[in-house]
């Protein structure tokens, strides 16, 4: 009934090859063959936005991907965000504001909130609430997931200036 | 020798500070781990055969085909597991109590039921073997509404129980009629609530891993009430509690939603059947259709009123629409009981409950049980009281509010409101978002066409709930009050482990209570480690543990004090014996022990903690060795109903006021919220981020309700949101900022003087947002009587308003 089909990609600057389903999604390949169980399925019909990761740069709900269409890619999941031990910005004003209760939604609301940050450094908060309509929290109410965007483009300001 | 801390000796130098959480590094960085993440070697993965009826008998289930599939390792049919395991015990047992199992054998009663489950060598074959199993229905009447069903003749959900009301009551509490006699006015409407639940972003799931050696069945679980699952389980599954080894890892979201004990018991029963762990995790599908909806619900209420705006009393007849749940039906009205008169000196209510069974998905807990409909009723006709009285609704609130020296205060039905200021609590939101300026913004916007509307709610918010006020609907004594349990164990380098029997959802616990433990034990909060699984091997728990009913601040921090308490106690005896002084001279902070005002002479923690553990010679003679206890608390406040019937459902009380400005679009029936504004008064803070956190999400929680949220069913009982694009969460844009203000009233009856706070925004927020609407469409006439308030909703209603008002326009030309 299954197909399987042997894919190559890098994930978080490391190369993985193996053999998957062609029916396999890309979340569960992450999940499952990588073991990188940071990325989290909360819909699997590409709403909630829990598993979202950027492939070659761009956020993608991994859920809807087949891991066989991002052969040869690169992804980025949320377990490649902090270097050295080094907390990214993002992941620093997510602690500082309270952005994140379960925990859940978290992954996926922080790689929205990068692809933004990428593409706008300075977002108001009109697109900063706009950029993560694309994610579900259930516990926040959004308003500090925002604060915690507003200071990590901040941070990330600073940084560049310095 | 002895030491004994006073409740409220102890310096607060940890709690009350804004602490940043301590599981937050882990959960950002992709290392939490989740009921998902937990993988053993071996493990199958399972998938349930499901009802597409809402009802109808079950002629026969062929699961040869599925079982033939590769890659199936078992399959268990309702019949075999009606054979295997017991009837699932309830929460709150109705008298006529039909049995209940896992699985569906006889007949399905709602859409998405389980009636076989399979498991396989991956998620996928699993449910391409569920495919495959051929049932035979025989479909029958379907009854979706709780008026309907609870008439003479109307299809029966359960043949056994005679008929589909499970509870019927009527409470009278002081002289209604007398009261309704001598009213000037009587505002009576009809109100409704729709279906809708929390939907936390991780599904509900089990792993079952039964060893046939220690015959120790291993359960890892996000169900939110681990203290009441052990018990159903073992007994269904015929084994003894010794042998039930639960774990909840990290939980994404509970708000009442996660539980299912038939989901585990059919689960382990495979992983016994096949010899391997078999995991089972819900899909959002399954999640939306089948595990748990907060009831629908019909409310008739009636306020007796005064002239001058005075409520003398109520009467309240309320239908539930339990859909098929017989675990803990009736709970959505008796919690009504605790905030029934809300923040108001009602003097009188007459309550009827009517729990009502439908061919609809069970009901079950969602944030506030009951409370945000009895809120939104009462609120709601708060306000047509002051528009039939030509009084400004928060004037009219004034009126009627509780005030400052009345607490403790008891209401009609038995709650006791331990302390507040309601009065300051409203004024507070209303100066929070100008409410003078608002309705100033509000005149200049009706001059220009626009339809602003300016809502206001008051709450309270009950918390901890007794479980002896289900001794209203079964009259049994068995289980009553309520309680947790914690252990505090100081290791042998002087840090402190703590855990208890709640299970943390995302609220903060590990930080909370760390805060409060390093307080009580002078340490600081990064040397207090906060288990964050509970394990029942090793966690101490009692039948009322877990996370619900807001009992963390209330119930839990008094076991975990109490806990905390001994092994303070214990330090400064041993600390004192090693010092040669007297246990009173001695005080505990940063680490240390010293004597008070010679604090050269000290002890570490960790000095004593090596005593306590190797150096037992040390020890005051007939002292037990090591820096270990554990605490069951019990809330001091729980009684058993009077004979009048009057009861404290729950025991603490926070309160809130809530003010929101809307702004509604005639031409699409849209709903905007433009600001909305919260003062709420939880008494102490033990950590005013997470009590913000809460706030935030709960009120969000409440306007998704009020404008987007809704779980649909068409006459046959099918459920036609079934996924995130049906039924609808409010997202970043659908909402604003939430501004908050707070007062710190402490409660005189908790150890630390804390109250509840998960719970509080989901309550007044549907009223405000409702309030806001009617308020904003006011010069059309129109009624907000349910929720949501969607536009496929509320567009036929300003049709008919702008028809009346045209019709009006040209009737005085």
């Amino acid at each position: 009934m299954t197909q399987r089909r042997a894919i190559a990609l890098t994930v978080n600057g490391q190369r993985y090859s193996g053999e998957t389903d062609v029916r396999q999604s890309l979340v569960d390949f992450l999940r499952e063959t990588c073991n990188l169980t940071g990325t989290h399925v909360g819909c699997e019909h590409g709403v909630c936005g829990a598993c979202t990761v950027l492939v070659d740069g761009e956020g993608v709900r991994s859920c809807l991907m087949l891991a066989v269409q991002a052969d040869g890619a690169e992804v980025l999941t949320v377990e490649g965000l902090a270097r050295d031990g080094e907390l990214h910005p993002l992941q620093e004003a997510f602690w500082e504001h309270h952005g994140l209760q379960c925990g859940y939604c978290t992954p996926g609301m922080l790689m929205s909130a990068l692809e933004l940050l990428r593409e706008e450094p300075a977002p108001s908060e009109a697109a900063i609430r706009e950029a993560i309509s694309s994610n579900l929290c259930i516990c926040t109410g959004y308003v500090n997931i925002v604060r915690a965007v507003q200071a990590a483009a901040a941070a990330l300001q600073r940084k560049e200036r310095t | 020798m002895t030491a004994t801390t006073d409740w409220h000796e102890v310096e607060a130098r940890w709690t009350g500070t804004a602490l940043k959480r301590k599981e937050d590094p882990r959960l950002l960085t992709g290392r939490g781990r989740y009921l998902d993440d937990v993988k053993l070697a071996g493990m199958l993965h399972a998938a349930f055969v499901r009802s597409p009826h809402a009802h109808a008998r079950i002629l026969g289930v062929d699961t040869s085909a599925a079982a033939a599939l590769p890659g199936v390792y078992g399959v268990l049919t309702g019949a075999e597991a009606r054979e295997r395991s017991g009837s699932l015990r309830p929460l709150i047992p109705v008298p006529s109590e039909p049995p209940n199992y896992c699985l569906a054998s006889d007949k399905v009663r709602y859409v998405g039921e389980p009636l076989a489950m399979i498991a396989a060598v991956d998620r996928a074959t699993a449910e391409d073997a569920a495919a495959l199993v051929a049932v035979e229905y025989e479909e029958l009447p379907v009854v979706v509404d709780a008026e309907r069903a609870a008439e003479p003749g109307a299809p029966l959900v359960y043949e056994e129980a005679g008929s589909n009301v499970v509870w019927h009551e009527v409470f009278e509490y002081g002289d209604v009629d007398a009261a309704f006699a001598a009213a000037d006015e009587v505002v009576a409407e009809r109100f409704t609530i729709h279906r809708y639940a929390s939907t936390p972003l991780e599904c509900f799931g089990v792993i079952a891993d039964w060893d046939a050696g220690q015959e120790v069945l291993t359960i890892y679980t996000n169900d939110q009430r681990p203290g009441l699952t052990i018990g159903v389980i073992a007994e269904a599954l015929r084994l003894s509690e010794t042998q039930i080894h639960l774990i909840t890892p990290d939980i994404g979201g509970g708000f009442g939603n996660k539980r299912r004990p038939a989901y585990i018991v059919a689960t382990a029963l495979l992983a016994m059947t096949t010899g391997r762990p078999v995991k089972y995790f819900e899909d959002r599908r399954e999640n939306l259709t089948a595990l748990m909806q907060a009831c629908d619900g019909v409310m008739y209420l009636e306020a007796a009123v005064t002239r001058d705006g005075t409520v003398l009393a109520l009467r309240v007849r309320d239908y539930a629409d339990e859909g098929t749940n017989l675990i803990s039906p009736c709970q959505h009205s008796l919690l009504k009981l605790g905030n029934m008169v809300n923040t108001y000196r009602i003097p009188a209510v007459r309550f009827e409950p009517y729990s009502v069974l439908t061919n609809k998905c069970p009901s079950g807990a969602n944030r506030g049980i009951g409370k945000p409909f009895m809120c939104f009723a009462l609120e709601r006709l708060m306000d047509r009281i002051a528009e039939r009285l030509t009084l400004d609704p928060a004037d009219l609130r004034f009126r009627n509010l509780i005030q400052a020296d009345q607490f403790p205060y008891e209401t009609p039905t038995g709650a006791l409101y331990d302390s507040g200021d309601f009065p300051a609590t409203l004024r507070k939101a209303l100066d929070l978002l100008g409410y003078d300026a608002l309705r100033e913004e509000q005149r200049q916007a009706r001059a220009a066409g626009r339809y602003l509307g300016i809502g206001i709610s008051t709450a309270v918010e009950p918390a901890s709930s007794n479980l002896a006020a289900y001794v209203l609907v079964t009259g049994k004594k068995t289980s009553t009050g309520v309680g947790e349990s914690a252990m505090v164990r100081v290791e042998p380098d002087g840090k402190a482990r703590v855990t208890f029997g709640d299970v943390c959802s995302g609220q903060g616990y590990e930080t909370a209570a760390a805060q409060v433990v390093a307080d009580e034990l002078g340490l600081h909060p990064n040397d207090v480690h906060v288990q964050p699984w509970f394990d029942s091997f090793t966690t101490p728990w009692m039948y009322s543990s877990g996370n619900y009913a807001n009992k963390f601040a209330t119930t839990d921090v008094g076991a975990i004090v109490g806990a905390a308490r001994k092994i303070r106690d214990k330090i400064i005896v041993i600390a004192a014996h090693l010092l040669e002084a007297a246990p009173d001279d001695l005080e505990l902070r940063e680490g240390r022990v010293q004597v008070r005002g010679a604090p050269s002479q000290s002890k570490t923690v960790r000095e004593v903690a090596q005593v306590a553990y190797r150096n037992l010679l040390a020890l005051p003679s007939g002292l037990e060795p090591g820096l270990e206890a554990t605490y069951f608390y019990s809330n001091p406040l729980a009684e058993l109903p009077d004979e009048a019937d009057r009861v404290r459902g729950q025991l603490i009380f926070t309160n809130a006021a809530h003010i929101a400005l809307v702004e509604v679009d005639v031409e699409t029936a849209q709903v905007q919220v433009l600001r909305y504004g919260v003062v709420h008064d939880c008494g102490k803070e033990i950590n005013p981020l997470l009590v913000e956190g809460q706030v935030h999400g709960a009120t969000v929680h409440g306007i998704g309700a009020a404008l987007l949220e809704e779980f649909v069913y068409d006459d046959n009982g099918q459920i036609l949101t079934t996924t995130f694009m049906d039924y609808l969460k409010p997202t970043a844009t659908d909402v604003p900022t939430i501004e908050t203000d707070r007062l710190e009233t402490p409660s005189p009856y908790t150890p630390l003087g804390t109250k509840g706070v998960g719970e509080g925004g989901a309550i007044p927020a549907p009223a405000c947002i409702a309030n806001a609407v009617e308020d904003a469409l006011r010069p059309l006439g129109v009624r907000i009587n349910g929720l949501p308030i969607s536009p496929n909703r509320l567009w036929p209603l300003i049709q008919e308003g702008l028809a009346r008002q045209n019709g009006a326009a040209s009737a005085g030309k």
